[in-house]
């Protein structure tokens, strides 16, 4: 919504500067969020009259002059010979610049001495005005003119103005006016709102009365409870007047024609949108002597041409201005090509309605066609304000366009609204703005947005103010958004200025919510893994369909109405994002990347429980969301280094392990069991699940090439993916304290070769089932292949620590507790032990 | 015996000459033999101590036991030097080149900002809530007192999942934060005080300053005689810790169909100033609508509240001097490692 200073300054005074206006503004709830200032021509010239023409005491040719600027008075140095008292003159005041000639300095007036006498500023010629009279001395100007008016104003220019683009929120349809922010402004300064004086004079009536010439049937009362017609008969379309169209301009709205431009400069001066009908483009019934506005549903498959040339399908639940014969406007928002006004309109019929704002909202929706008209309807208009708006209108279309007005008006109104009253208590306000403030105040602040005391119990004489009694106000009708009594508060709260509502200091209370430690375990998660060495990424929630099926097979989740493939569906893995994250590196050439991230992900669980349907019911596919953990690597394992032969080493499947390893560890999971996926995966090239007991973990793997080609990855790419959401339900913190061994270990070292496909874990199952005495730990230290290793088997170095809790083992316990592990590992895995 | 202490002092002489000129250990073990060991110079002295008068074995025992313990003494710190020149690097470290690095990873700054957040208001007995991101009209819209035809709901604009089956439009992606304030409410009688950090949708083309996916937090405080001036003491607490100390906020009417009276909330400090603004809009509160209280089971006569919602990325942004919000989910680790 743009309104401009100098139009507010005609409902209310105020002498705040552009910058302060913006300000106040601001601080009622208005938002500012542009404010452009428009350089008018002639700035700093006004019209002055001259009071008293003297001789100047020091020079024959100059007199001196005392002239009144309608501020006051000011003495004037002047040579022209042309002017008397009286004469009215274009005065430039010092500090403002005589209009520039092509390629000369603008020249700007100061306060001086002509001959010891000081000029307060300079009555111009037309010359020196850069206008096309040519006159010997100065420009006199019509007898009509005003002193103090702007000069450009006087010669119907446009002045210097300010435009103010306001944000208005949805709640305040009233706020869609010029008027409903100059009342804003009257409430603050309290200053008094002037509204236009609408009055019509008898030499423009016409002796035919409007009721003679238009009726008017409302169908439906729900969709449209005021409708109120009015005719000006023998207007001259033609272009607006200057002033009209350059403030329309301003505003951004575009000049049609006189009697187009007068609707659209009530509804921005209002708030209340108007439609102008040719009045003899509509129909009267057969046998009738005038048409008769039909205001009904639109019936099943009925088409209309809107204004913009459009032809609409109409269904009954949109409402639709007719004539008995057919449509001429939809009412609300736009109307009918078939009765617009034109060149040959010599007939205007003005209406000024109220039409339900949810139909609206509908229709303009349906239509996908969104107007002033229908955005104004869709918040809320002023029902209240029908007949006002339409009589304003009517007097300017006399003003702009001629013609004669019929006498009166058609005001379709079954069921007048009572205004709404709202009970407000004293002792609420304090509740709720920790202020105390009497009844009296409460009122007087209402009363300034003209929420008027409806009732008030007469108070005894010398009784004090009842401070805490409660009041019942009248809400005006334009205020569509004061529904209950904390409403009333809140204005009680602007007007009071919420920078004088005093802070006071938190308050402890006590609370708890089951998220409160998962927000804790997200950061514990988060630190272990930074402590990796992996950075923390976010990645989009909404990927493609085709991303998410790199992973699953399973449908995802889709949008209804995305906004491009991109992005049309609810990611069900973190993978696919952080594919995308690592291709956005390896593109801007960070070759070395791991990442992790914690994020939700979506899938469907047929006739689940979800937020979105409670009842689970069978038909609806049900959504859940799991919170996930997964990691992503390329690249070089290690920051880059000068020396050394592991220097230039890349990520590895077992660097992913063992960051899941760490991580599972020292976030409390034990027992986690790695093995080889059952099933080949076209996702990843070789593959591996997190079992744990029952439930599945995750899974991890390195990527497969002819995906990681697609994303450009050129290194092997290793991602794992965990459930979240199990890994804290499955954790154990419990932690106790160990006593320190206290008797020396002894170790014993095998090498063995073993056929490639036995495990690791088939190896330590085999330690575990020969159950050596005092055998405390098992470490893997060498897997070696190639020279004298034969084919299809590797060699295998593990480190056996034995050491007893109570004493010190002797070599020949240690020994015989070794030679069974030996024995049983040759047996079961054919191992040959070598000799080290 | 003068022969004896004669023969002394030149060889105790010569060992420390010796000791001195070994040039590293196994040269010197050569010379502690040669003087030391069993069939040493010194040791062969030794053995001439026998055959002393026994008048004058006392004193010469003593002169051989104190020129011993000397050259014991010379050897051990000779061998310690040689030691340590042992173990010095053949060049001495050049202590300017770069370290060997155990990289750390880093924490995205948005969790970094969040976490800010959180540990403000834990301070101030606030507990973390969070709710489901696919949500129902109802929670998202109608129980925040933004009926279906509300003009409100078209600022919002929502992404809902395709529904195949019946059909229905029933869920959405939650629009912002506040349909957890439902939740909670829902389940928990006053007083409440709930932080909600999390993801929120909205229909939004990406640019520099939209993203589909964003983050809020939410704070909810309910209880007895909760006032604006609550509101706003809390609401300055929580920006000074996050934004500085010198902070200054100021508090505008706004709408929210949430909240009855709304605000936004303006921030004024050193970076604002330096993106050439006194204030700029940070947040939007408000005492909570007792249409929503009502909706919850809530009796607005006897409770009142506050709630107050704001933008992660904005913070982020504002806080770092980040100018396009895509770099928070294009995750390029020069970015992040900045943070």
């Amino acid at each position: 919504m743009k309104v401009t200073l100098n139009w507010l300054k005609q409902y209310v005074d105020f002498d705040w500067s552009p910058e302060v206006l913006s300000e106040r503004l601001t601080m009622l709830g208005i938002e500012v969020e542009g404010m452009s200032k428009i350089g008018g021509e002639f700035e700093g010239i006004v019209v002055a009259q001259v009071i008293t023409r003297d001789k100047h005491p020091n020079a024959d040719k100059l007199s001196l002059c005392r002239v009144n600027d309608g501020k006051g008075e000011r003495q004037i140095v002047c040579g022209a010979q042309n002017f008397k008292a009286g004469d009215k003159v274009a005065l430039i005041l010092p500090g403002a610049s005589l209009p520039a000639r092509p390629g000369a300095e603008p020249f700007t007036i100061k306060v001086g001495r002509i001959r010891g006498v000081e000029s307060q500023g300079m009555m111009c010629s037309p010359q020196e005005l850069g206008l096309p009279d040519h006159v010997d001395g100065l420009l006199i100007l019509r007898e009509d003119a005003i002193p103090g008016q702007p000069f450009a104003e006087y010669l119907g220019r446009s002045g210097a103005d300010v435009v103010y683009d306001l944000e208005i929120t949805p709640n305040r349809p009233d706020l869609n006016s010029v008027i409903g922010i100059a009342r804003e402004i009257a409430a603050v300064t309290g200053n008094p709102l002037r509204l236009p004086e609408v009055t019509t004079p008898d030499d423009k009536t016409s002796g035919r009365a409007v009721a003679d010439l238009v009726s008017v049937r409302i169908e439906d009362v729900e969709l449209c409870p005021r409708y109120t017609a009015r005719l000006v008969e023998g207007v001259k379309i033609a272009p607006a007047p200057d002033w009209m169209r350059s403030l329309l301009e301003k505003v951004g709205v575009r000049s049609i024609n006189n009697v187009v431009d007068v609707t659209n400069y009530v509804m921005l001066e209002s708030g209340q949108p108007l439609h102008a009908f040719d009045y003899h483009l509509l129909k009267a019934a057969e046998g009738k002597s005038h048409p008769t506005i039909v205001v009904r549903r639109a019936r099943e498959g009925e088409r209309f041409i809107t204004l913009d040339g459009q032809e609409r399908a109409l269904s009954p639940q949109m409402l639709l201005i007719a004539d008995e014969s057919r449509p001429v406007a939809l009412g609300g928002v736009m109307g009918g090509q078939n009765s617009e006004i034109n060149l040959n309109t010599v007939d205007v019929l003005i209406e000024s309605a109220y039409f339900n704002p949810s139909n609206i909202r509908a229709t303009s929706k349906k239509l996908d066609l969104r107007t002033e008209s229908s955005y104004r309807f869709e918040r809320g208009a002023d029902i209240g304000l029908c007949e006002w708006a339409s009589r304003r209108a009517a007097q300017l279309i006399l003003q702009t366009a001629g013609g004669t007005l019929a006498a009166g008006v058609v005001d379709a109104y079954p069921q007048p609204a009572e205004p709404r009253q709202i009970t407000l208590r004293p002792t609420k306000v304090k509740d709720l703005l920790g202020i105390e403030l009497s009844s009296d105040q409460i009122e007087e602040y209402l009363s300034r947005l003209e929420i008027k005391a409806a009732s008030r119990k007469p108070r005894p004489v010398g009784a004090e103010s009842p401070a805490s009694e409660p009041g019942t106000f009248r809400v005006p009708s334009f205020r569509v958004d004061l529904k209950r009594e904390v409403d009333l508060i809140e204005e009680v709260a602007r007007l009071y200025g919420v920078d004088r509502i005093p802070s006071t200091e938190p308050r402890g209370a006590i609370g708890a919510n089951p998220f409160d430690s998962v927000h804790d375990q997200y950061a514990q998660v988060r630190a272990n893994l930074v402590g990796l060495g992996l950075f923390e990424a976010q990645g989009q929630t909404l990927i493609s369909d085709a991303a998410a099926s790199l992973l699953s097979n399973q449908g995802p989740v889709l949008l209804g109405n995305p906004l491009s493939s991109d992005m049309n569906v609810l990611r069900p893995s973190l993978l696919p994002g952080l594919l995308d994250s690592l291709r956005h590196n390896v593109s801007r050439k960070n070759y070395d990347v791991g990442l992790f991230e914690l994020g939700r992900v979506f899938n469907h669980v047929k006739g689940g429980e979800t937020a979105a349907s409670p009842t689970g019911s069978s038909l609806v596919t049900a959504v859940t969301e799991q919170r996930n953990l997964a990691i992503a690597l390329t690249g070089q394992r290690a920051p880059v280094f000068w020396a050394g032969p592991e220097r230039d080493a890349k990520f590895d499947i077992y660097d992913l392990k063992g960051m899941l390893e760490e991580f599972l560890e020292q976030f409390g999971v034990r027992g986690v069991v790695f093995a080889a996926a059952s099933q080949p995966d076209s996702f990843f090239l070789e593959s591996g699940v997190l079992q744990l007991g029952k439930f599945e973990l995750g899974h991890f793997g390195q990527l497969s090439p002819l995906i990681a080609k697609r994303y450009d990855l050129r290194d092997a790419v290793f991602l794992a993916e965990l459930n979240l959401d199990t890994l804290m339900a499955r954790r154990n913190v419990t932690k106790s304290f160990r006593a320190l061994a206290a008797f020396p270990p002894i170790r014993r070292d095998i090498a063995m070769l073993l056929p490639e496909g036995t495990t690791h874990e088939a190896v330590l199952q085999t330690i575990k089932q020969a159950k050596p005495a005092n055998l405390e730990s098992v470490e893997l230290f060498d897997v070696f292949r190639g020279k004298n290793v034969a084919a299809g088997l590797k060699s295998m170095a593990y480190a056996f620590t034995y050491r007893s809790p109570e004493r010190t083992l002797t070599d020949a316990e240690v020994n015989t507790a070794h030679e069974k592990v030996v024995e049983q590992l040759k047996q079961k895995l054919n191992a040959v032990v070598r000799d080290s | 015996m003068a022969g004896f202490l004669d023969e002394l002092e030149p060889l105790k002489a010569a060992a420390l000459a010796e000791f001195k000129a070994a040039p590293d250990l196994a040269g010197l073990e050569q010379v502690r033999v040669s003087f030391l060991g069993s069939h040493g110079r010194f040791t062969a002295l030794l053995k001439q101590l026998g055959s002393l008068p026994k008048e004058e074995k006392p004193a010469a025992g003593k002169a051989v036991n104190s020129v011993k313990l000397e050259l014991e003494s010379a050897l051990s710190s000779r061998r310690s030097e040689l030691e340590l020149q042992a173990a010095l690097p053949k060049e001495p470290s050049d202590f300017t080149l770069p370290g060997r690095r155990r990289g750390l990873g880093k924490l995205h700054p948005l969790t970094s900002v969040t976490e800010d957040i959180v540990r403000s208001f834990r301070k101030i007995g606030f507990v973390v809530a969070d709710g489901p991101e696919v949500e129902d009209e109802y929670h998202c819209f109608d129980a925040l007192n933004t009926p279906a035809d509300h003009p409100a709901r078209d600022a919002q604009d929502t992404f809902y999942l395709s529904q195949p089956g019946d059909g229905r439009q029933g869920s959405l992606l939650r629009t912002h934060t506040s349909s957890v304030q439902i939740r909670v409410m829902e389940k928990q009688q006053p007083p409440v005080r709930i932080i909600v950090p999390g993801r929120v949708y909205r229909r939004d083309n990406a640019d520099a300053t939209h993203n589909p996916t964003f983050h809020q937090v939410e704070g909810l405080y309910v209880d007895r005689n909760v006032t604006v001036g609550d509101l706003k003491g809390t609401v300055e607490f929580v920006f000074k810790e996050l934004m500085g100390a010198e902070t200054r906020i100021r508090f505008r009417p706004h709408y929210f169909s949430y909240t009855e009276p709304s605000f936004e909330i303006d921030f004024s400090s050193a970076l604002t100033r330096k993106m050439g603004k006194e204030w700029l809009e940070i947040a939007g509160c408000g005492m909570v609508h007792p249409k929503v209280f009502e909706n919850v089971g809530y009796d607005p006569e006897v409770w009142t509240g506050w709630a107050f919602g704001f933008g992660i990325e904005r913070i982020a942004m504002i806080r770092y001097g980040i100018n396009d919000i895509r770099l928070f989910y294009e995750n390029d680790v020069r970015f992040l490692k900045q943070f």
